[in-house]
């Protein structure tokens, strides 16, 4: 249905439009914004290689019809370096004493605050790590050519939000930024998605710490869907992958609940340029049967010369939110590995402990259990950063 | 470019307070009164522009100690609001100036790569037009550095002009277009076009015919039947171009121009109005104009050198930028709003019993973020 009228929009040539003013677009066809482009630009434009085209005199007379003579001129008087008053040597670190902008004068002003108030910061070193995480593939070109990004590819940038089942209550939730080609398979990007809930280990463990099992929830539970548009996208790709989705459906349709026709598809028969999407629109992913990611697609754009333009390193993880690691709350020094409920040894409910103090306070020399308490393995978020 | 963070050793939300949600405190206010000096030397030629610019040293604009991700960001809401008034309902000269501008902040950031410039899918053809409306008048210089710039790689194609997030509105951010940058809209232009003159003229005819056919003297209607006045198309023709002169000199008052030639010219410009048929032709014909008017008309081939002439003559005013301080103080300053910006609070644990033995311990843990966004409310159903 969407589907229908993003086509129809295609075929009309309409770009995507907002639906809500500065919120969220209406649905369009992804595929369809880039075969749009690719019509109204150049070769220049959507150039990936190397060598920008060299610019001859040839090419600028016949785009703007000017004459030959004129060329040497309009280079000169277009020049950047008409724009630079450079007679002295400047610091950009440095503003200007002299200088007559308003944004200078504010700025300068917040600096010098900020100077007066020195605070060696945590969050310098958070900043430079996220810059890094930032621009750290930009540019990168893969070893084999055959791996390289094509002309005209899109680019899409996702907001992917940490389960909602950390924060019930919260407004404001952390995500994660991650960078997909529009070529690419949705179980791409499910792949790419880390989640802690894949590596919770289930169960209550106060008696036999010691057989906290090896195998993770990844394993255990490998479905997952994608929502999109009225269409759930099923992870279908293993035996034991169950359409997590009916469930939804059923419910949907024996409550009557003002969804129509939702439907259900194999994720990875669908590219990001297949789908209809509104652009800063909520929507979701769901693994482990209840941990629920919402996705935002903030940004579709076509792929850029400074881009990563290496195939392999998408997804791209581009930002993360920083998760503080849990420290043991009797060494204060080692990340969490065990929580505990009703305990009666500990000052908290729960508690968390690493390793060591933990089999140190609730187990004799034997191995026995000293108090009443539940235990349950730990994974920390803190790991993903 | 690594080293570059290293160096940058402030930033981190420095820059948030004051001004609207997502802009650079004071830039506004800069970008407007270059662009607004621009509009007073009624010209396109980006050699004035530049002599502008370098009077304001504008491309310092990005200076000052500031980290590498906040120079990343400073430097895209930068270019963002310059890109504003490169699109309509800016006026013609204003979006040159933008175009200019753009030039400017584009090659003079200090970001490595450079951040791009936004170019969304629906602005397309605006801009396209806008090029071959550069070329077609022969605004050489002007079509030049757009070419340039698309040479430079300096945009990225997308399909909005900006991020969406779903974040919730914290305010409709009205758009507030500056009026004086607005092509001064006329109704009354579009609305008396040379089309309708000569469909009046025609009826009118037709009625002073008919009137003489009934009339006893046939060669002249009777007194009676003269109930309106035989030149009234050609005095409805003169009374459409006074008021687009009185408009335009109104606009003019408006933005404390003090060119007194001005009001000659107009009335050539109403001449164009006369010779140009469709509105859409008025409106190019204004635009001619509008660039035109500083320079002496010359052979088309020579209009290159005809501009050099013009800039150098205003060289003589260089420096002096008699009305900009005065603008400057005009603006009222921003609105300066603090942003806490602390780490709030680490996680929380909030104690609840459990009461049965699940899988699953029972944490709750909040998490803040600089970055916060808000998401809708899950609303809870069963
Ligand atoms: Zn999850
Ligand atoms: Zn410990």
């Amino acid at each position: 249905m969407a589907a229908a009228a993003a086509a129809e929009a295609e075929a009309a040539g309409a770009a995507p439009d907002y639906e809500a003013a500065e919120l969220y677009t209406r649905a369009f066809r992804v595929g369809a914004l880039g075969r749009c482009w690719m019509q109204h630009l150049g070769p220049p434009d959507l150039s990936l290689a190397a060598e920008a085209a060299a610019d001859e005199d040839a090419a600028i007379v016949a785009e703007l019809g000017c004459e030959v003579e004129m060329v040497p001129e309009l280079q000169e008087v277009c020049s950047i370096d008409m724009l630079m008053s450079s007679d002295k040597e400047e610091d950009p670190d440095v503003i200007p004493e002299d200088n007559s902008l308003l944004t200078l004068r504010i700025r300068k002003e917040a600096l010098e605050r900020r100077e007066e108030t020195i605070i060696v910061d945590r969050a310098c070193r958070q900043e430079t790590l996220a810059y890094e995480m930032e621009s750290h593939a930009s540019g990168k070109r893969p070893d084999s050519p055959t791996d390289l990004v094509e002309e005209g590819e899109l680019l899409l940038t996702l907001n992917i939000f940490y389960p909602v089942i950390f924060q019930k209550h919260k407004d404001y939730k952390p995500y994660q930024t991650v960078l997909v080609l529009g070529s690419q398979k949705l179980t791409e990007l499910r792949d790419s998605i880390s989640c802690v809930s894949d590596f919770q280990i289930g169960g209550e463990f106060s008696c036999q710490p010691d057989q906290a099992p090896e195998h993770v929830s990844k394993d255990l539970y490998k479905s997952a869907f994608f929502y999109f548009e009225g269409i759930f996208y099923n992870d279908k790709r293993y035996p034991e992958c169950r359409d997590l989705s009916r469930t939804v459906i059923e419910w949907s349709e024996s409550h009557d609940r003002g969804y129509v026709n939702l439907q259900s598809d194999d994720m990875e028969d669908y590219t990001f340029n297949d789908l209809s999407l509104k652009i800063g629109f909520p929507y979701l992913f769901c693994h482990q049967g209840d941990c629920e990611h919402i996705i935002i697609i903030t940004d579709i754009r076509l792929i850029h010369y400074d881009d990563c333009l290496d195939r392999n390193l998408y997804p791209l993880l581009i930002k993360k939110h920083w998760l503080c690691t849990r420290k043991c709350f009797v060494c204060k020094m080692y990340t969490a590995r065990w929580v505990t409920n009703n305990d009666s040894l500990a000052p908290e409910d729960p508690c968390f402990f690493c390793d060591v103090c933990f089999q140190m306070l609730h187990y004799d020399l034997e191995g026995n259990k000293l108090g009443e308490f539940l235990a349950y393995p730990y994974v920390d978020p803190g790991i993903f950063n | 470019m690594r080293g570059k963070a290293a160096q940058a050793r402030w930033g981190g939300g420095v820059w948030r307070r004051g001004g609207r949600m997502s802009s650079v405190p004071g830039l506004q206010v800069d970008c407007e009164e270059l662009l607004g000096a621009f509009q007073e030397a009624d010209t396109v030629r980006f050699e004035r522009f530049a002599e502008l610019w370098r009077e304001r040293r504008f491309h310092t604009i990005f200076y000052g100690r500031i980290r590498a991700l906040e120079r990343n960001k400073l430097t895209k809401k930068t270019l963002e609001v310059a890109q504003q008034y490169f699109l309509p309902p800016y006026a013609f000269q204003i979006r040159v100036g933008a175009l200019y501008l753009l030039y400017g902040l584009y090659s003079t950031q200090l970001c490595q790569p450079k951040q791009k410039i936004r170019i969304a899918l629906k602005d397309w053809p605006e801009i396209h037009k806008f090029q071959q409306d550069l070329i077609n008048s022969q605004h050489y210089d002007a079509a030049y550095i757009f070419r340039a710039l698309r040479l430079a790689r300096a945009f990225h194609f997308t399909a909005m002009p900006k991020l969406l997030n779903y974040r919730t509105k914290k305010k409709i951010q009205e758009n507030e277009f500056k009026e004086e940058f607005k092509e001064p809209s006329n109704r009354v232009n579009s609305l008396i076009t040379n089309d309708v003159l000569e469909e009046l003229m025609n009826i009118h005819d037709h009625y002073q015919k008919m009137k003489c056919v009934i009339s006893a003297d046939k060669s002249q209607p009777d007194k009676a039947l003269s109930l309106i006045k035989d030149d009234f198309v050609a005095t409805l023709k003169d009374i459409t171009l006074e008021h687009q002169e009185w408009q335009q000199n109104r606009m003019k008052l408006f933005l404390n121009a003090k060119e007194t030639d001005e009001m000659l010219n107009k009335k050539e410009q109403g001449n164009l109005l006369e010779s140009e048929g469709s509105e859409r032709a008025n409106a190019l014909a204004r635009i001619k104009y509008k660039s035109y008017s500083a320079v002496v008309e010359a052979s088309k081939s020579r209009r290159h050198r005809q501009v050099k002439l013009e800039s150098s003559e205003s060289g003589s005013n260089y420096g002096k930028s008699p009305s900009r301080s005065k603008k400057a103080s005009r603006r009222p300053q921003l609105a300066r709003k603090r942003d806490s910006l602390g780490i709030k609070g680490e996680m929380q644990v909030a104690k609840e019993t459990v009461t049965q033995h699940i899988g699953m311990p029972v944490i709750t843990e909040e998490n803040s973020d600089e970055e916060e966004v808000s998401l809708p409310k899950r609303k809870r159903r069963c």
